[in-house]
């Protein structure tokens, strides 16, 4: 035993002299994955996020002034290790980024007596929207309700009306995100009429969905939509283009348009859509920016900088930078806490104007929190594959809030009650 | 020196058949619990309860579960974290459908619902032996998953799937859910632990537990001598079913908050069973020792490098953790084949004899 002890302290020791020191400054840590089965979707996201608040240290020396130890600590996608990692991070931590719905859902009850925000942009559980309950939680842009929504609106072309009658299959990974859309679709299916037919995928089935295809090919679905994740996407999207599943009325959620799924089935994935909040822009001035001061330099590690899911990344980051950024400025200080940055979180307001000064014009929908409103909706857009890459189809659209948020608000509330006793903020309207 | 025996004289049977016959060993496990009862909780940050005391006597329950059946009674079971599954969704229904209930006694009960479910799945080792029994237990495993993803009612229709534990309380102190204190937990945890190793220990010094032994070593000539191989099998099958389902519904209740199905799929099976082999097949120890192992170590690990102030990438740092436990466990396995419980009793041995070997 000794041996392997002096052995790992000499591995450390030799790996650990090429590594920076640790940095004073803000701790905001990232539980990642870049390990484990969904590290192929990961670590271009995990990227992007590393390096923008990189690019913000190189060029500002942080945000404020005050420098941002944004440190990754690893969970390979397990919800055993993001709750040790929560617990390791969360003494000094001012956010906390659980990054699966999973550890989100795990850690969630727990951010009203260890007062850290959760920040989970674009995933995690939605009727995190309602501010009111869910204090401690944010999960902007947009929530995967908002995104069902607006997958449903442009299969309807905007008409609702015309779902009815209508066949929606929704093929899902049979695990806390996947099912997440599930309500309020089927709110949808009853209020429009249309029939909607569940398709779930086992964690052990994602790379054999022969038999999920089957059934596709035998109720023969009118739209496809689907809720994945990881080697799931790679998988469906083959089988799809096998099964000669015609791919314009094949829809997917933000995290089933990654790049690398597409490209291994090229020409014959034109047309598969991708709703999504960010946009890539290879032209943006933050990426000269970054490329000038991290990629130029040799500390990032992502080769493509134009793939959605980097882009994503850094989108995320700018998200909590802001946030912070904002709660420098409300309450005069550099080094914030946990409970400032809150409000921070809280009263972002990412406009059209404030995307041109970071240079960002494009990336993402402007958007921005309240105190009720955790999430901000910002809208997407549909990305479509055109054979090579994701290219913008149409407009902004916009999530049918009047339809969602009856829904959110009743969830939120059994929330509330089924972990009572729960504080509610009364102050905000 | 240390371990001198000599002079230590049994004058009653009672004496004799004492728990721990030798002084050492009564002291020794008097440090034991003098650490686990008073110096740990007054020491242990929050970070150590939650990822290290609490889950590792919480595994080492469930490997104690386990052991009885494999280690002491011979059938190979690789269902434990659907067993685990069952313990964890009976106390979640009991609560929320008798929210007076007292979480202790829901926790206590749910134990009942999984050694149902365990003598269920254990009716085929009558017929059937060693692999072919482990299949059979295969089967319990992915049927029991399968069912706690399919019945939504186990769920309460929750949309996601999960279970979560709400905030319960025993005379207004709240033992789980978000507003509960680590340290109340890990005492609750501790002292069910601590009863249920305590009875485990004596049932498998007693009656019961020569039968069982007598089944693992030959079962026909077990059945030769009188023993009836259906109760010695089924009891085995029920006793080690009930401590996993207890230690499945701490799992939950007291340490994760919530759970969605695949938590109990193969790999938490795989896991309590390699800390059973680790520790030792057929001893107590061995699962407290494996379950350190196992589950305390990599933590551990994880916090060396940053605490020599050094900087390693999270990912290699995962990366490096995986492979310095993987090979730990080859190299206990080698010098010692029969798991970390065997080298204990080495050196215990060896200690006792010091300084003259023979």
């Amino acid at each position: 035993m000794k041996t392997f002890t002096k052995l790992t302290l000499a591995t450390a020791l030799s790996l650990g002299l090429g590594g920076a020191a640790m940095a004073e400054g803000i701790f905001a840590p990232n539980l990642t994955y870049r390990t484990g089965p969904f590290a192929a979707t990961g670590i271009p996201l995990m990227n992007g996020q590393k390096d923008y608040m990189t690019m913000l240290n190189e060029r500002d020396g942080g945000i404020g002034g005050v420098p941002i130890n944004f440190e990754e600590c690893e969970t390979g996608y397990s919800t055993e290790k993001g709750v040790e990692c929560y617990e390791r991070t969360k003494a000094n931590a001012v956010v906390t980024q659980p990054w699966s719905t999973g550890i989100t859902l795990q850690v969630l009850p727990k951010t009203n007596t260890d007062m850290i925000p959760i920040l989970a942009p674009g995933y995690g559980f939605s009727p995190m929207a309602n501010g009111k309950v869910f204090q401690w939680a944010f999960n902007p842009p947009a929530s995967y309700w908002d995104g069902a929504s607006m997958i449903m609106q442009h299969i309807a072309g905007g008409d609702m009306s015309t779902l009815s009658g209508k066949k929606i299959a929704l093929l899902h990974l049979d695990h806390p995100f996947g099912k997440e859309p599930i309500p309020v679709l089927e709110a949808m299916a009853a209020e429009y009429g249309f029939e909607l037919v569940l398709v779930p995928v086992g964690l052990k089935e994602m790379q054999n969905q022969s038999a999920q295809w089957l059934t596709i090919r035998r109720e023969r679905p009118d739209n496809v939509v689907m809720w994945g994740w990881g080697a799931m996407n790679a998988s469906a999207i083959a089988e799809a283009v096998k099964t000669k599943y015609p791919m314009d009325q094949f829809y997917g959620v933000w995290w089933a348009g990654h790049d690398a799924d597409l490209k291994q089935v090229g020409e014959a994935g034109t047309g598969y859509k991708s709703i999504s909040w960010s946009m890539p822009q290879p032209d943006a001035p933050v990426m000269a920016d970054i490329k000038q001061h991290v990629a130029d330099t040799g500390m990032t590690e992502q080769e493509d900088p134009n793939s959605v899911f980097y882009q994503r990344g850094i989108v995320i980051s700018m998200i909590l930078a802001e946030g912070i950024a904002a709660a420098q400025a409300e309450f005069g200080t550099g080094e914030i806490n946990a409970e400032q940055l809150r409000w921070g979180l809280e009263n972002l307001d990412i406009s059209e104007a404030r995307l041109a000064e970071l240079g960002m014009t494009g990336m993402v929908p402007p958007f921005s929190t309240s105190c009720s409103n955790h999430t901000g909706h910002s809208g997407a857009w549909m990305l479509e594959w055109d054979g090579e890459k994701f290219v913008q189809s149409g407009d902004l659209l916009q999530a049918d809030r009047s339809f969602i948020e009856p829904l959110e608000l009743a969830q939120s509330a059994e929330y509330a009650d089924a972990n009572a006793p729960w504080p509610i903020n009364e102050d905000c309207e | 020196m240390l371990y001198r025996t000599a002079g230590q004289f049994k004058t009653s049977y009672r004496a004799d058949q004492a728990l721990f016959p030798i002084k050492q060993d009564a002291f020794l496990l008097g440090i034991v619990l003098l650490c686990a009862w008073v110096i740990f909780p007054l020491t242990a940050s929050e970070f150590a309860f939650q990822t290290l005391l609490t889950p590792i006597l919480i595994y080492a329950l469930a490997a104690l579960g386990l052991n009885i059946l494999t280690g002491y009674a011979g059938q190979l079971s690789l269902g434990t974290g659907a067993f685990m599954g069952v313990g964890a969704y009976a106390c979640y229904k009991m609560i929320t459908l008798m929210p007076w209930m007292n979480p202790v006694v829901a926790i206590l009960l749910s134990g009942l619902f999984s050694a149902g479910v365990g003598v269920m799945f254990g009716i085929p080792s009558l017929r059937i032996k060693g692999f072919y029994l482990a299949i059979a237990t295969l089967a319990a495993q992915f049927f029991l998953v399968w069912l706690f993803e399919k019945w939504a009612w186990l769920y309460n229709y929750n949309a996601s799937g999960a279970i979560q534990v709400p905030n319960l309380d025993i005379f207004g102190l709240y033992v789980a859910g978000p507003q509960a204190s680590s340290i109340t937990q890990y005492y609750l945890v501790l002292a069910i632990v601590c009863v249920l190793t305590y009875l485990a220990i004596n049932l498998t010094r007693g009656n019961l537990g020569r039968t069982w032994k007598a089944t693992r070593d030959m079962d026909i000539a077990a059945e030769l001598i009188g023993i009836n191989l259906m109760k010695s099998k089924l009891t085995a099958f029920a006793i080690s079913s009930y401590i996993v389902g207890v230690a499945g519904a701490l799992f939950v209740f007291m340490w994760r908050g919530a759970a969605e199905p695949n938590l109990f799929d193969i790999p938490l099976s795989f896991r309590v069973l390699f800390i059973a082999i680790i520790g030792g097949l057929g001893s107590i120890l061995g699962n407290y020792l494996g379950a350190i192992l196992i589950v305390g170590l990599p933590v551990v690990l994880n916090t060396v490098p940053s605490a020599l102030g050094i900087h390693v990438e999270s990912a290699l740092l995962e990366h490096l953790n995986i492979m310095i436990v993987g090979s730990l466990i080859i190299f206990f396995l080698i010098i010692e084949p029969h798991g970390l419980n065997a080298l204990w009793r080495l050196i215990r041995e060896k200690l006792i004899i010091w300084p003259f070997p023979h």
